[in-house]
């Protein structure tokens, strides 16, 4: 593969190219997934090929071809400066410097979920499955993921990477319904479970079966519970939901290529500017949020990016100051600070975007319990149901699958149909407490989607309960 | 016969099991991405996918690759083999389907497929110089897609596809505005009129306002309706939320649930669509009403979910692609009814007092059975006032359920729009929405976001 990857940056280069790098990917993932006791889908999923990015003329081509052959890498790489050439308008762009070095890197895996046989994933699936059935659940769901990404990367500035990624998935869901109402809970997060780059120890580790009759339990005990009102009132949001809290309204908000536009016709753009960098008061001083590519289990944990700058964790948020972006090489040039590292492409066949890595809001101190303890009135939420958040990451409106009410500091009746909204920074300065290291969680996301053609990125966040004042609950009409 | 039927029958005879079914589908895209007026994020695909399904004494396993010589078709056989073998027989399974004749339907043209990347920037270039002197963010592409199904009960069906898509967002920092245009034949779009719409939108929206929150009568454009009901479509209209009664339609079939003058199907034989034969097991499309004149009538099927339901029910071509599977037959060729209005101007008349919205943004569904979604208005948004389309507001978020949004609909536009609605994640197979511009009565308001452009 790296004698491909070589071959192709000659042949950019050859064509015109003044800079060009190639990235040969082979894929393969396995799922499993069970339905209302029934196998739904058991599949085998592989996918190689190579991409090639180059800078013609000062601008940017991209181009990929499925064949992992010499003539499928030069032809990729040929197709890629023509279209940069013809696009041209004769614009430079610099790039932040990358050391020339070579290296590789390996997820940590003590079981290779790919030696597990696939019935073994099969029977755990309906195990759990059964085990969420409960009077009121009309449809349960069970499934398993893995993921394994050999890929290799070169480049006309000297970079050889190697690097072999795996991750590891699972979650349960419970649907209960009646002549009204419908309601969904899950474990151990929404949209198909929790991932984690990791072997099948990971899976191993969630005990579906062990959480399972809860997850049914409460499914059906929501049909009975009293809808949320609508209110201002503290709130104290679980770790799940704080995780794409985190995601949406910090991660993608200090993406650098969004506060530069390329992303407007599509994701969006940012409520922030450059010049905000070290300025902004972001939200309260309990707030500090950190990209960390180094994160054990992380999805977003590798040895580099795929612009081969090597992994490092950076402050995003310190005490409630912005201090950082995600970047790339050509944004980070742009702005005068940072190196790049979040460059991240789906596959071989898409273009590296910035991207987030692990972006964590770190622990405070003290337990759930104490959360709890400050709040006389107000509601806690735990694992999102339903996320919006406007163009520039201001306006976010997010409803969580479960909610409780809060009287005097302990947990009362359970509520249905919750959602919260908020304005990003006002929501942030509202912060008044995060939960300390023994309560902080770190969860697998596997649906972000950014770019045109699209791509979807894994990414993981860790969180802890944390606890907010005078939120907007509920829609007013 | 297309690449994809040869790559679907080499893999099928690598197999040589005695049910199988294999599943091809061809990739040639190119995509002009720009911002601020300058391509930056040009992209050239080419793939080829085929997905093998072997079923072994009623035990049902999948396997895909992009590998196509012997060694990777022989592979693929194994790993589907190993997965059937993995798992266990399911009474419900119907079987692999028969072969049955297969609608002759528009959707291919040579000179959209012939595209090369130097035509491609060519256009992006137009599109470009037509919105000067405001910047443009959005894309040019064209793509080529074959589809085939081959299998052992006899199924040999294949397809070519073509599509191409301008899409524009005119922004400044104060100002944006939003156009797109699709069809299955480049020369039926305009890059440089979709770039004047919405630059002409732009200039528009400046100076935004607010407004409180609240309900208002509005006029949709058909890239709000199509987007809007493309969402609710997800879990309204397939089979597999009717049967787990995550659908608004669960209980309701055969009662009036919205306007009488909302006709809704799903029609992928429409050449004024992007016109499909077949759906990802060779079963045939139909044309498939889902609400007439106002009355619920049903929703998609494929074979796995009508199994299920018994009785009548039938497949009506919706089985999704392998990967999709898990999300049930869904409906990705919508078509609304159009209406009377002569225009949105006369739509705004209808209105009287309210507001105007041009596109939507981030929808997320906060509760399926209600038909609840919320999300954000964007890229042109107004006040309407005695009958006219006024000032500019703010992007505004919104929280409505579909259904009272539909309650009441004083008029729609005669003409209908194409919208695309494919962002082109994974392999590359075209769909979008055919809709007017719409009158409410009701669409709610629930706060105020950031102000248009960028």
């Amino acid at each position: 593969m790296r004698q491909l990857c070589e071959s192709a940056v000659e042949a950019a280069l050859a064509a015109g190219a003044g800079y060009a790098d190639a990235r040969a990917v082979v894929r393969r993932s396995q799922s499993v997934s069970t339905r209302n006791g029934r196998v739904e889908n058991v599949s085998d999923v592989e996918s190689e090929g190579i991409g090639v990015r180059v800078l013609a003329g000062g601008a940017w081509g991209f181009a990929c071809d499925r064949r992992l052959s010499a003539e499928g890498a030069v032809a990729a790489a040929h197709r890629a400066t023509a279209f940069a050439l013809a696009a041209s308008v004769g614009r430079r762009r610099a790039l932040a410097p990358v050391e020339a070095r070579s290296g590789s890197y390996r997820t940590p895996v003590a079981i290779d979920p790919f030696t597990v046989p696939l019935a073994d994933k099969v029977d755990l699936c309906l195990r759990a499955e059964a085990a969420l059935r409960h009077d009121g659940v009309v449809a349960t769901k069970a499934s398993v993921r893995a993921l394994r990404e050999h890929k290799v990367l070169t480049s006309s500035d000297g970079v050889e990477a190697e690097q072999e990624l795996f991750e590891t998935g699972a979650g349960i869901d419970a649907i209960a319904a009646n002549d009204e109402l419908s309601q969904l809970r899950s474990y151990p997060s929404a949209h198909g479970g929790s991932s984690a780059a990791a072997g099948w120890e990971y899976v191993e580790g969630l005990g579906l079966e062990r959480e399972a009759p809860r997850v049914g339990e409460q499914a059906a005990a929501l049909l009975r519970a009293d809808p949320c009102p609508a209110r201002v009132a503290d709130a104290v949001i679980d770790a799940e939901q704080m995780a794409l809290q985190v995601h949406e309204s910090v991660g993608h908000p200090t993406e650098l290529d969004r506060i530069y536009g390329t992303e407007a016709s599509y994701a969006g753009t940012s409520f922030l500017k450059p010049t905000d960098l070290g300025a902004l008061r972001y939200g309260s001083e309990q707030m500090n949020v950190t990209a960390d590519p180094t994160t054990p289990l992380g999805l977003g944990t590798f040895g580099f990016d795929d612009e081969g700058v090597p992994a490092e964790r950076q402050p995003i948020v310190e005490r409630g100051v912005l201090t950082g972006f995600l970047t790339s090489r050509e944004t980070a040039a742009r702005i005068g600070a940072g190196r790049g590292g979040h460059m991240r492409a789906e596959g071989w066949s898409r273009m590296p975007l910035v991207r987030m890595t692990n972006l964590h809001l770190e622990p405070g101190a003290g337990t759930f319990e104490e959360l709890l303890d400050g709040v006389s009135d107000g509601v806690y939420f735990e694992t999102n149901r339903s996320w919006s958040i406007d163009d520039k990451r201001l306006n976010f409106q997010f409803g969580t699958q479960i909610a409780w009410e809060i009287r005097d500091g302990k947990l009362g009746r359970m509520l249905r149909d919750a959602t919260y909204t908020g304005i990003t920074p006002r929501f942030w300065g509202s912060l008044d407490a995060v939960a300390g290291p023994e309560a902080w969680r770190l969860y697998g996301l596997t649906n972000c989607g950014k770019g045109q053609p699209g791509q979807g990125a894994h990414v993981s966040h860790g969180a802890a309960p944390s606890r907010f004042r005078g939120v907007q609950i509920g829609v007013g009409s | 016969m297309t690449i994809a039927r040869e790559v679907a029958e080499a893999a099928l005879r690598a197999a040589s099991e005695e049910q199988a079914e294999a599943v091809v589908l061809t990739e040639r895209s190119g995509l002009a991405r720009f911002a601020a007026s300058e391509v930056h994020q040009p992209t050239l695909i080419e793939n080829v996918v085929v997905s093998l399904r072997v079923v072994r004494d009623g035990r049902v396993g999948s396997a895909q690759t992009n590998r196509l010589d012997d060694d990777g078709l022989a592979d693929l056989a194994r790993r589907a083999v190993e997965a059937a073998e993995s798992t266990r027989a399911e009474p419900g399974f119907p079987g692999l389907p028969p072969p049955e004749p297969l609608p002759g339907v528009a959707g291919y043209d040579e000179a959209t497929a012939g595209l090369d990347p130097g035509d491609l920037a060519g256009i992006a270039r137009t599109a470009i110089d037509a919105a000067e002197p405001a910047p443009v963010y959005g894309f040019v592409t064209s793509g080529a897609t074959e589809v085939a199904v081959v299998s052992t009960t006899g199924v040999a069906a294949e397809q070519r596809l073509t599509d191409a898509t301008a899409l524009i967002v005119a922004a400044d920092e104060g100002a944006s505005g939003y156009a797109q245009q699709t069809a299955w034949a480049l020369d039926a779009i305009d890059p440089a009129a979709v770039a004047r719409e919405a630059a002409a939108k732009m200039a528009r929206t400046r100076d935004a306002t607010t407004i409180e929150p609240g309900h208002y009568r509005a006029v949709l454009e058909p890239y709000a309706i199509g987007e809007l009901l493309q969402h609710f479509a997800y879990d309204a209209f397939g089979a597999l939320g009717l049967i787990e009664q995550r659908s608004f339609l669960a209980g309701r079939i055969g009662a009036k649930v919205f306007d009488e003058r909302i006709s809704i199907a799903d029609d992928a034989l429409d050449p004024a669509g992007l016109p499909k034969a077949f759906d990802f097991e060779g079963v045939p499309k139909q044309r498939v009403c889902l609400i007439e004149d106002g009355v619920a009538r049903g929703v998609v099927w494929d074979r796995e979910t009508a199994a299920h339901a018994g009785g009548d029910t039938r497949s009506t071509g919706h089985a999704p692609p392998m990967l999709s599977r898990v999300y049930g037959p869904l409906p990705f060729a919508l078509t609304v009814a159009p209406g009377d209005a002569g225009s949105v101007e006369e739509l705004a008349e209808l209105v009287g007092e309210g507001i105007y919205v041009t596109r939507l943004h981030y929808l997320g569904t906060v509760g399926a059975r209600d038909g609840v979604i919320t999300g954000m208005t964007r890229d042109g948004t107004f006040r309407i006032r005695g009958g006219k389309i006024a000032e500019p507001l703010a992007n505004l978020r919104f929280t409505v359920s579909v259904p009272e949004m539909l309650h009441e609909v004083p008029g729609l536009t005669r003409r209908i729009a194409l919208l695309n609605q494919n962002d082109f994640y994974g392999e590359r197979y075209p769909f979008g929405v055919l809709a007017p511009a719409l009158a409410t009565a009701r669409f709610t308001i629930s706060g105020v976001g950031s102000s248009p452009g960028i």
